[in-house]
């Protein structure tokens, strides 16, 4: 009944050839992130010997993934929903410059404490907040309106601490980056629990969910009543989060507020999203994928480092990796029409 | 088994902007009937199933479901009548798991304060999967792990599951063309599900445009037309040549296709096929076109002869086979090289991909133009708006000017107006897709006499008509296409139309 | 429900007159208030200063403006105009090591570095029409491959050499408070609104920002007018990054990097709007003044320059945020 003719394929034959070859090609989309990991390290091992495969070498990548484990987990919340956050640099430089002012410092008076943790957190969460009903409610694009507080942030940084740094002197701070429990650093251990958390809202809540359906069509839960809108604004929130504690863990290893503390934290970050294999175009991917994203950015910077590689060249290597693997992931065809 | 009714729409009418999609339907269904629908493009079908789910509100009439009066505000709200829908599109969550698309948006019937007792979903998902007897599918796997048909069983019970958590015994399921993409292993599978959710209780409506399936699967078949019920048939009184006259029957006056107007082509060959092929959707298509000829293409949705258009105007690109513009080979790698070879289409959708609706009627008139009116190199605007002017008379196109915006003309004037852009463009071979696509009568009347007056000049149609009567009486030959292959090749000279019933027999 | 459609629509048209009074008005507005807070404003040197301040931001704001016709995004401009401007003294400098001479080095140094932000901008076209990257995360990936370019060519902030300043003193020459570069700037200016409104080029931009799908089947030429505005966008980053080593008479590898937004800002404040299909030059040149005058104003101001990063994140937020086209039903914004 269906199109038969002479000798070669049917169409329905055809039809299905095509679509076998694509899952193949997503089947082994779903292995390259771990395998360029592994590569890697085999590559430096053999080139950069016992200097890059030994144990110290082992803890300072420990010590360095905690501050982008934190900020990719929370973009890619964002990346999920099919947005971006563009606005990394300035909030988790904010925070940070917060939190030097708010506790114990050599520049003024303050001493909240824990407080002031919350607080700079707090700044953080309200403009994540920001940046999500601006983006819902006057249907700005999300790469704009976080473009544009990436700025506000900066600023609001400096002007926090008017220009030259405060530097952290309470003896708690100061003493906690050279805590260890097991060889794994404080710091590190705050950013595997927050990691772990927000690994479980994803898999384990409703809202974890409505993030993926909203990312592949926000029609289909929309027609089923889930508030399209809010799952939205939280998830800017939650990254805000997330960008919050980045920032003040940043500041705390370094010993006082910079605004500097973001600078060029947002690429890394992005390619380790992409590198781990979150699609930009929203709905598929996650935190774990996020992970191995992580450890390919910070593994790869810390091999060409101890290689004594020109640290400029940093950002372009981020560049390209975002390039490339965005560029396998991008749904292609002749009418798709990206802008 | 009694008869007992379970759903009843009466008089259901719907406007979309200056069109009516439905002008007064009915409906009706009783527990455990699979009731089919069937009917052309535009016949209203689908607008129905909407205004039954929720997603339209209809403009008048009523409906009732188990003698209660219905009427839904949004697909949430048929739920919870027990309505369910399968759309054509599929509105699973690819990433997510069987359970969990099942159970989507109602996550909270779980939830204990902040605790979600996920295991208790998975359990009830495997009873909703158990429910519609699709066997083999783990609740706990992704959707993305299984194919289509599967997916289809899924989406099946997801909504008998959300049906039933209503409340009701007697669910009402509709399914929007839920075997075009099956094969025929798939589409029985399929079938065995419809009658064990009849034997439940529950009920089915059957929208599709493969006869040959309704007449298997359905025990009552309603046919629209033109966004009217033609009527209501008991399946086994009925057979596929019967339904499609129902369909389609129209009268055909000569006056209006202007048949008399109809011109013999010559003997030139402006373009030929030769088994043009693309991968998965049609094969071995060969054909010529003469110049001043109108070559219509006839089929169903899913014949092919869509992408076949495609290709020509480059659209898309052919996998198989060649095609010749006046003997030289060609192969239009996007619809501007097409346009360079003086090829181009008449697209179906307007608002999607014919007008610009932000630029002028003059604006949209000269942007086929690929050498645009100018004063020495630069392009005059004042030339454009004379050319635009020029076409609103000859086409009679009811516009306030030429810088007024495309989307305030009705549906005829826009469609006027890109009729004008292929004409401005002075291409030799026009490729027209569905032309008279919510047009009304008199705007219909002047793009008949619009095409007649093209060929006369020399030019060379491919038409898709959007009725079959339309396509019979414009052209002078008719390619009549089948599941992606050519099963005719058909002559409609002026002095002897051919019947519908000729073609449809090659359709089916 | 058409009329609903038909009233946006007219509301999208009325909001992009509204922003051209806006602009003007703006601009009168501005200029005021930074008068009253301090009148040497307006006296020639400030005025003077400001005036050659324009001439850089617009010439890469023509560029920018196509690219956001067409509906796309280039967030690389500002690290093209730092490689750009490291390119140049470099290359001055070199080339005057080999030949001593002044007129021939500058031709071949900056004629290198435009052919740089050329080549950049065909390959931001290249990735985003054939590998159908969007135009945002392309542009933000050859940004951070051009900023390590940049820092690569040269680290630290270059100055030209005396024997060499022939080579920028032609941005000295002025007529009255309006410098040689701003008429440059001008002439570039009127040169792209010719091309937007008497070329198939421009008419192409607005088509396929209107609705690209209807300008393909139309026969428009799509990845053409796609790569060429790229093009453009990277040559106007180049020549405006010439005109600032000219102005600064060195070069900064980091120069650039707040000129992205102080672009957009301008595009956007000059009516154009993020979904494409509308906008022109003419609007963005008003954007412009607005933007430098808001710099200009501050700094006269004694406002400390972290301030301008929060204005100008505000400003662009909310001038986006006045064009925004909201005729689209179901607009779906990610």
């Amino acid at each position: 009944m269906k199109g038969q003719n002479k000798g070669n394929l049917s169409i329905p034959d055809e039809f299905a050839i095509k679509i076998k070859s694509e899952h193949r090609r997503e089947q082994i989309m779903r292995y390259a992130p771990a395998s360029v990991l592994v590569l890697m390290v085999l590559i430096f091992s053999a080139i950069a010997g016992g200097e890059f495969a030994s144990i110290n070498n082992l803890i300072a990548v420990l010590n360095q993934i905690a501050i982008p484990l934190l900020i990719a987990s929370g973009l890619t919340f964002v990346i999920l929903l099919g947005s971006i956050d563009l606005s990394i640099d300035g909030t988790v430089g904010m925070a940070g410059s917060l939190l030097s002012i708010l506790i114990l410092n050599t520049k003024n008076g303050n001493d909240f404490g824990i407080f002031g943790v919350l607080l700079a957190i707090g700044a953080s969460v309200l403009v994540g907040l920001l940046i999500g009903v601006i983006h819902v409610k006057l249907k700005i694009p999300s790469f704009m309106v976080s473009f544009g507080f990436m700025y506000i942030c900066k600023g609001i940084a400096i002007l926090s601490y008017g220009g030259i740094p405060a530097s952290i002197s309470g003896t708690l701070f100061v003493a906690l980056p050279k805590v260890s429990f097991i060889g794994i650093p404080f710091i590190t251990w705050v950013a595997i629990i927050m990691v772990a958390i927000a690994f479980f809202i994803q898999e384990y809540t409703p809202f974890g969910r409505h993030i993926f359906a909203v990312g592949t069509d926000e029609r289909i839960p929309k027609s089923v009543g889930v508030n399209v809108d809010n799952v939205k604004i939280k998830v800017f929130v939650l990254a805000g989060l997330l960008f919050g504690v980045a920032g003040v863990l940043g500041a705390i290893r370094l010993g006082q507020g910079q605004s500097q503390i973001g600078e060029g934290l947002m690429f890394p970050a992005q390619a380790a999203v992409v590198a781990g294999g979150t699609a930009l175009s929203g709905g598929k991917g996650g935190v774990s994928k996020t992970i191995i994203g992580v450890f390919i950015m910070v593994v790869l910077n810390n091999g060409l480092s101890i290689l004594h590689v020109n640290p400029y060249i940093n950002s372009a290597i981020e560049g390209l990796i975002i390039l490339t693997a965005v560029s396998l992931t991008v749904a292609k065809g002749r009418k798709v029409i990206s802008k | 088994m009694k008869e007992e009714l379970l759903f009843s729409a009466k008089n259901i009418k719907k406007s979309f902007h200056s069109t009516q999609a439905l002008k007064g339907v009915d409906f009706e269904i009783n527990k455990g009937e699979v009731v089919g629908l069937i009917g052309e493009n535009g016949a209203g079908k689908s607008t129905l199933l909407k205004v039954i789910i929720g997603t339209e509100a209809p403009s008048a009439g009523e409906m009732f479901i188990k003698g209660e009066k219905f009427a839904p505000k949004t697909p949430m709200d048929a739920n919870q009548h027990g309505i369910g829908m399968v759309f054509q599109e599929q509105s699973l969550i690819t990433n997510l798991s069987v359970g969990q698309n099942i159970f989507f948006g109602y996550e909270k019937d779980f939830r204990k304060l902040i605790y979600v007792n996920w295991n208790k979903m998975y359990e009830e998902s495997q009873k909703a999967l158990d429910n519609v007897g699709a066997t083999g599918i783990s609740p706990r796997k992704k959707v993305l792990d299984y194919n289509f048909a599967t997916r289809q069983l899924i989406e099946i019970a997801k909504v008998v599951n959300v049906s039933l958590r209503s409340g009701s015994d007697n669910c009402l399921i509709l399914l929007d063309e839920p075997t075009s993409l099956l094969n025929e292993n798939e589409v029985a599978a399929l079938f065995k599900e419809i009658k064990k959710l009849t034997a439940l209780g529950h009920s089915v409506i059957f929208v599709s445009h493969r006869l040959d399936e309704v007449l298997d699967i359905t025990d009552r078949i309603y046919v629209y037309k033109d966004g009217m019920g033609v009527g209501v048939v008991d399946t086994k009184d009925a057979d596929e040549r019967k339904l499609y006259e129902m369909m389609v029957g129209r009268s055909t006056t000569t006056e209006y296709y202007k048949i008399d107007q109809q011109i013999e082509p010559d003997e030139e060959v402006v373009l030929e096929c030769k088994d043009l092929g693309l991968s998965g959707i049609f094969k071995h298509v060969s054909f010529e076109l003469h110049k001043g000829e109108v070559l219509g293409i006839a089929g169903v949705v899913g014949s092919g002869k869509e992408d076949i258009c495609s290709v020509l105007c480059g659209d898309d690109i052919a996998t198989s086979g060649e095609y010749y513009l006046k003997g030289e080979k060609v192969s239009f790698k996007s619809p501007n090289r097409a346009l360079k070879s003086n090829v181009l289409m008449v697209p179906k959708e307007r608002l999607v991909e014919g007008v610009v609706t932000t630029l002028s009627v003059a604006e949209n008139v000269a942007m086929s133009q690929l050498k645009k009116p100018s004063v020495g190199p630069f392009i005059s605007k004042r030339k454009i708006m004379k050319q635009a002017n020029s076409w609103i008379e000859k086409l009679h196109i009811k516009t306030k000017n030429n810088k007024e915006l495309v989307l305030q003309l009705s549906g005829g004037n826009q469609q006027k107006v890109v009729f004008a852009r292929a004409l401005a463009s002075e291409s030799d071979i026009l490729i027209l897709n569905h032309p008279t696509r919510g047009v009304d009568v008199g705007a219909k009347e002047d793009l008949y006499t619009l095409v007649r007056k093209m060929v006369k000049e020399g030019k060379s149609v491919i038409l898709l008509g959007d009725t079959l009567d339309e396509c019979i009486g414009l052209s002078n030959r008719v390619l009549v296409m089948k599941d992606g292959l050519i099963t005719g090749e058909l002559d409609s000279p002026s002095t002897n139309k051919l019947k519908q019933i000729d073609v449809v027999t090659l359709m089916m | 429900m058409k009329e609903k459609l038909i009233k946006a629509e007219k509301k999208g048209k009325g909001s992009q007159e509204f922003v051209k009074y806006f602009s003007f008005s703006a601009i009168i507005i501005l200029v005021l208030v930074f008068w009253m807070i301090d009148p040497g404003f307006l006296n020639r040197a400030n005025l003077s200063n400001l005036l050659s301040d324009t001439a850089p931001l617009m010439i890469m704001a023509c560029g920018a403006t196509f690219v956001l016709i067409l509906g796309s995004v280039d967030l690389s401009v500002g690290a093209v105009c730092s490689v750009v401007n490291v390119l140049a003294v470099f290359f001055l400098t070199m080339f005057f090591a080999q030949n001593g001479n002044v007129l021939g080095s500058a031709l071949m140094g900056y004629g290198l570095a435009l052919l740089f932000g050329g080549v950049a901008g065909l390959l931001l076209g290249l990735a985003h029409v054939f590998l159908k990257l969007p135009s945002f995360i392309a542009s933000l990936g050859f940004m951070s491959v051009w900023k390590s370019v940049a820092l690569l060519v040269s680290n630290s902030p270059v100055s030209i050499p005396k024997l060499l300043r022939p080579a920028v003193d032609w941005a000295k020459i002025s007529f009255g408070v309006i410098g040689l570069p701003l008429v440059l700037a001008l002439i570039i200016v009127i040169t792209f609104y010719i091309i937007q409104t008497k070329t198939n080029f421009g008419k192409a931009l607005y088509a396929i920002g209107g609705n690209e799908r209807a300008a393909r089947i139309a026969g428009v030429n799509i990845n053409k007018t796609k790569i060429v505005a790229f093009v453009l966008a990277g040559l106007c980053a180049a020549l405006g990054s010439i005109f600032l080593v000219a102005k600064l008479k060195s070069s900064t590898p980091t120069v650039g990097d707040s000129f992205t937004l102080l672009v957009i800002a301008s595009v956007a404040l000059g009516g154009t709007a993020l979904s494409g299909g509308k906008g022109s030059v003419l609007g963005t040149v008003l954007g412009v003044f607005i933007v430098s005058i808001i710099r200009n104003g501050m700094i006269f101001a004694g406002v400390d320059v972290f301030w301008q990063d929060i204005v100008f994140g505000i400003v662009v937020i909310a001038a986006v945020a006045v064009s925004v086209d909201r005729s689209i039903k179901n607009l779906i914004v990610k």
